[in-house]
């Protein structure tokens, strides 16, 4: 805090003494925060850590052995799980603190290897056989059963992923687009059913108040996942690309709606303009319908028209949002 | 000079301060709403999250326009000339936009102004490609009176770096413009511009009068640190002068004053971390830390220590024992350190970055027979038990 600012204000009479003695002491006694530094250190370190060790045992694999290396596996897996079985405050459906900053990282490495434990299992001996949904089902179990019986967010959003998984979606953020394959309807159905399952997630959480603070994780996904998903039935399907505009404008009011009374910017936002996209790739496929120069004038008039238009909605919702709370 | 008031910015630093001082206790909440009331500030700045969309939107308007016009005035016969005069005028056209909009709309980092500003210098700096022989010291000096000027104006951050390192550029294809002898004290004129404009701007940031170009002056004080380090680096001097001079080096063979490089590399982010630590300076502090993966990269570029996994184990173990021995240690606060987090709320949090991180860095087995199952490195994003 600036000193002399708050000097400033108790001559002009705002503050009194104690306040200002308050700050000047509060300003004293301020510590200098290393938490993003070492955080930083930290995760390099384990970066760097895993990554040398799996190259390591990659290149050795012949001496060592797989059954060794399932082993070590496992037995880090179950000694993580052990630890904050036995270090976890006790269950509610309340957002549950974490017990020490140690214990979150133990219960992603537990998860992570778990998963790792599976994969190699199935990958290696073929443990499932073909029964594929089953080697992605029994992650997903774990997972959705760890994120909210030792209350951790980022294990949930892995559940969400491994969901995803399940239903043959890549769902992490910088595959979404590249590692699915929109053009196939299958993809773009079971998009929408995810998204909308996991909005119906998202719901239940904060209307039943159980785990209400996982409402976010499920809407974000659910919002991405399902506006992508429309959109790209909008590009594929050729004779009811209207048709799917329609239908994601009902969900995306229903989001939309929900944003607002949760006063979210960053929801509000995100609907604003994945429905602006559409409605445009909407309109630029009626219009392109037969091509000549006109046409094209028309579609610069529109991007340039429209996104004024869309500015002027979203710095007039930006006042409405904010005085709703008010 | 500035085209904000100045007033209004005095303003909006005591609301800050005085929101800080609401966070930590300090003075209750009627106070607050009283210093709110002396001091008010007209102007308009929207939510974080909404500002990023004004500016991708800002940026799709300015493009689209400039399309427009160009197949509007589509010229076979002198295309660069047509570019270049439409560059200038819808470059002007934003800038004229922009003071339009601050004056009557009170903008201030508001997303949109910030897109019409890069829009507006980017263009005009751009309008110089059309010619065809542009030496890299008119584009650095085209450049740097360009970003000064609005920085000047607008005391825009990403203005300011570019200002600074347009600068750094200008002084670099001077020397070498110059001749054999300029060339050889390249790297050490680089240093010390770089360490005398890094004073400079640390004097002036205790400047009153300076106080509303702070943010800038800071990102100038960061890439001087960077600027200072880089010009004695032995794998940038090295390089630099093979493919710019014609050293024709060798694998193995090594420059002039090798030594001298050397010590810089592996000294300066030490004694970057070490006065920052001293100090408590988070600029220094930060600089050096991200100045240690360069000693790593140098060392490990010239002389193979030894094989890639074990030496990423070796840093990897060290890190992280380390960084546990310091969380451990700063437990308590000491010497004025503390591991607890600092009281402002970052935007990161709020949107909840960590548990996105930790869904990218995690690829699920999908089911194919054929997948190559992605764990391992996952890591464990930070997870900080405060959601």
């Amino acid at each position: 805090m600036d000193i002399k600012v708050f000097e400033q204000l108790h001559q002009e009479g705002l503050i009194d003494e104690r306040s200002l003695t308050t700050v000047k002491t509060s300003e004293q006694q301020r510590l200098f925060s290393l938490h993003w530094e070492i955080k930083t250190l930290l995760y390099l370190g384990v970066l760097l850590l895993s990554g040398g060790l799996g190259i390591l045992i990659y290149k050795n694999i012949d001496t060592i052995g797989h059954q060794v290396i399932l082993l070590i596996i496992g037995v880090i897996c179950a000694g993580c799980f052990s630890y904050c079985i036995r270090q976890k405050k006790p269950f509610s459906w309340q957002q549950v603190p974490s017990p020490n900053a140690f214990f979150d990282y133990a219960l992603l490495l537990g998860c992570l290897t778990f998963v790792t434990f599976i994969g190699y299992l199935q990958f290696q001996y073929t443990a499932f056989g073909t029964a594929y949904g089953l080697a992605t089902f029994i992650p997903l179990a774990v997972l959705s059963v760890s994120a909210y019986y030792f209350d951790h967010l980022g294990v949930l959003s892995m559940a969400i992923t491994n969901l995803a998984a399940w239903m043959g979606i890549a769902l992490t953020p910088a595959q979404i687009l590249t590692a699915n394959d929109f053009g196939n309807a299958r993809i773009v159905y079971t998009g929408v059913i995810l998204g909308i399952i996991l909005l119906a997630f998202a719901l239940i959480s904060s209307q039943k108040n159980l785990k209400k603070h996982f409402a976010f994780t499920y809407q974000n996904f659910g919002a991405h996942i399902f506006y992508i998903a429309c959109i790209a039935g909008i590009c594929i399907f050729d004779d009811a690309h209207v048709w799917w505009f329609l239908f994601m404008c009902v969900i995306a009011a229903y989001i939309y709606w929900q944003a607002f009374r949760e006063r979210s910017f960053y929801f509000v936002l995100i609907t604003v303009l994945y429905i602006y996209l559409a409605f445009s790739i909407v309109f630029f496929r009626i219009l392109f319908k037969a091509t000549n120069i006109e046409q094209l004038y028309t579609g610069f008039f529109y991007v340039i028209g429209s996104a004024i238009g869309v500015i002027l909605l979203l710095i007039n919702l930006n006042k409405r949002i904010k005085n709703a709370g008010v | 000079m500035l085209a904000y008031k100045s007033q209004t910015l005095d303003n909006l630093h005591i609301q800050e301060e005085a929101a800080k001082a609401l966070r930590k206790d300090c003075i209750d909440v009627t106070t607050y709403r009283a210093i709110e009331a002396a001091h008010p500030v007209n102007f308009y700045t929207p939510n974080p999250v909404i500002k990023i969309g004004l500016f991708i939107l800002t940026v799709v308007i300015v493009s689209f326009s400039l399309g427009l016009f160009s197949l509007m005035t589509l010229d076979i016969h002198h295309p660069e000339r047509v570019i270049r005069g439409l560059c200038i005028f819808v470059g002007l056209g934003c800038y004229a936009v922009l003071e339009l909009f601050i004056a009557s709309k009170k903008l201030f980092r508001a997303g949109l102004d910030d897109g019409l500003l890069w829009c507006a210098t980017g263009l005009l700096i751009c309008s110089l490609a059309t010619y065809e022989d542009t030496s890299t010291t008119t584009w650095c000096a085209i450049t740097l009176v360009t970003t000064l000027l609005a920085t000047l104006r607008f005391a825009d951050m990403v203005m300011a770096g570019f200002a600074f390192l347009a600068f750094v550029g200008l002084a670099f294809s001077l020397l070498v413009e110059m001749g054999p002898v300029a060339k050889t004290i390249v790297p050490f004129v680089i240093m010390a511009l770089s360490l005398v404009v890094y004073f400079m701007v640390r004097r002036g940031m205790r400047q009153h009068l300076l106080r509303h170009y702070n943010r800038c002056l800071t990102v100038a004080a960061v890439l001087a640190l960077l600027t200072f380090y880089l010009a004695g680096n032995y794998f940038v001097v090295r390089e630099v002068s093979n493919t710019m001079f014609d050293l024709q080096l060798q694998e193995g063979q090594s420059i002039p004053g090798a030594a001298f490089f050397w010590i810089c590399t592996i000294i300066i982010p030490i004694a970057y971390g070490y006065l920052g630590i001293r100090k408590k300076d988070a600029i220094l502090l930060r600089t050096g830390l991200v100045l240690l993966a360069a000693i790593v990269f140098t060392v490990r570029y010239y002389h193979h220590v030894m094989p890639l996994e074990a030496a990423m184990v070796a840093g990897g173990l060290i890190l992280t024992v380390g960084a546990w021995a310091l969380i451990r240690y700063l437990q308590t606060p000491r010497h004025g350190f503390t591991y607890m987090e600092a009281d402002e709320p970052s935007l990161a949090d709020k949107l909840k970055l960590e548990s996105l991180i930790i869904a990218q860095t995690y690829v699920p087995g999908a089911p194919k027979p054929d997948m190559d199952f992605g764990g391992g490195s996952g890591g464990g994003g930070g997870a900080s038990g405060n959601y």
